[in-house]
């Protein structure tokens, strides 16, 4: 069994078994999909960001040691694909300011849209556009199943405690907006 | 609890990260304080409304484009792992390619070609250095001839260092040094002789000659230098020369036990 775990299976990519990728992308492409869509709410952007995090991997693969976990290096490079994109593209991460929320309502064809668009996205969706992406991004891995605050501090660079304390501090965050957006 | 700690421990809460022990501790640590309790349960309601997310599902196209992409990824893979193979494979049928063998036929010829001119050349060149040199040495031999006769030991010296320089020394020359060794009125002289007899010891004349100038030789240094040559050359017939020499009555005390010693070790 041991020489089925993430980490032996991207091992045995590394040594050139491409094949054992498929193996693992049947595994993970289920969280990484919701990772990038809870970021950017797009299904067909984050489905190309999916696949982008396997060619990635496919081509860094020589820098997979096996030292850490195979999902701290995974996510480590959906961090990375998801900045690129953003980079690529000049979309800034969009964060819309909260000031905005009351100056957009003033209008009534903004509001109109507005109640469309809210049909179309959870209120959870919207009150995380309001977020910074670094904050809406650590959220996300700390809801994500089986991911330790060990792991995520490895993909965010950090130390675990500091991890947790940035994951409490957005989470207020998140109950600001909530907030706010129950008050519209 | 300071206010990070506390934030640490509710995340830790919240992802289910703590232990039975540290959860019930939390949980009791929230009893006694209400104002961080109310802070808890406003930010656990947030949290749950995270679980609202509705994520969904992927679509077939993105596993059809992930297959294939794995699939060129692997040929290549393969293509490159025989790439060698190929490549040796490939550069083995060039060389059947008609243009690819002529050029190397022609490249052979021409490497054959001046292969054999080069060496028609050095073999007419070879007589020219060989002239050159024979010139050389015939010089040096009157060079020697003309020292060997001059008044001055210095000279008739160097005279004998230049017989130590040619290669392939003639029988005048050779004569001419034996009459040095016998006849020189200057010891060094006749011991520098010897050494340049050395070189030639393999030709009979010079053994013979050397035998020979055992008898004529009064300085002990130069009998004694002689006795050792003998010995090396484990040459015979220089032992009955030595006895007569030992017969005279003049002889050194010391070169006539060296001389005895000689003998016995030549027998």
């Amino acid at each position: 069994m041991q020489s089925l775990t993430d980490n032996a299976l991207m091992l045995k990519v590394k040594s050139g078994d491409l094949d054992k990728l498929g193996l693992l992308y049947e595994r993970h492409k289920k969280r990484l999909f919701g990772f990038f869509y809870n970021m950017n709410s797009n299904a067909s952007v984050s489905e190309d960001l999916v696949q982008n995090v396997f060619v990635r991997m496919l081509k860094y693969k020589h820098t997979f040691t096996g030292d850490g976990t195979f999902t701290a290096w995974m996510f480590k490079t959906a961090r990375n694909v998801n900045y690129d994109h953003y980079r690529k593209n000049k979309v800034a991460f969009h964060q819309k300011e909260v000031s905005e929320m009351e100056y957009k309502l003033q209008d009534s064809t903004d509001t109109e849209k507005g109640i469309i668009a809210k049909d179309k996205l959870s209120m959870l969706q919207q009150a995380m556009e309001y977020l910074a992406p670094e904050k809406r991004e650590i959220l996300v891995l700390s809801k994500l199943k089986e991911m330790k605050f060990s792991e995520i501090a490895e993909v965010l660079g950090c130390s675990e405690g500091n991890a947790k304390v940035k994951a409490h501090r957005a989470l207020k965050d998140l109950r600001t907006v909530f907030l706010q957006l129950e008050k519209r | 609890m300071e206010k990070e700690q506390f934030e640490i421990t509710m995340i830790e809460y919240l992802t289910g990260e703590l232990t039975p022990e540290g959860r019930s501790d939390f949980e009791e640590y929230l009893n006694n304080y209400p104002e961080q309790k109310a802070e808890f349960d406003s930010l656990q309601q947030t949290w749950g409304k995270m679980d609202e997310a509705i994520v969904p599902e992927t679509s077939e196209a993105m596993d059809v484009r992930f297959f294939d992409m794995l699939h060129t990824a692997e040929t290549q893979n393969a293509k490159r792992s025989n790439s060698f193979v190929e490549n040796l494979s490939s550069f083995l049928s060039l060389l059947w390619r008609p243009q690819v063998a002529y050029g190397i036929l022609l490249v052979a010829i021409g490497l054959g070609t001046g292969y054999f001119m080069n060496t028609n050349r050095t073999e007419v060149d070879t007589p020219n250095t060989v002239v050159v040199n024979n010139e050389t040495e015939e010089v040096r031999e009157q060079l020697v001839l003309t020292l060997l006769d001059q008044p001055s030991a210095n000279q008739r010296l160097q005279g004998v260092n230049e017989a130590n320089k040619i290669g392939k020394v003639d029988e005048k020359v050779i004569k001419a040094l034996l009459q040095t060794l016998n006849n020189d009125a200057n010891v060094n002289v006749r011991l520098a002789a010897i050494e340049a007899l050395v070189n030639y010891v393999d030709k009979p004349i010079v053994r013979e000659g050397l035998i020979q100038a055992i008898g004529h030789q009064e300085s002990p240094i130069v009998q004694v230098t002689l006795a050792d040559l003998m010995v090396a050359l484990q040459e015979k017939k220089s032992i009955e020369p030595f006895k007569e020499l030992m017969r005279s009555k003049e002889l050194d005390t010391s070169v006539k036990e060296k001389l005895e010693s000689s003998i016995q070790q030549i027998i």
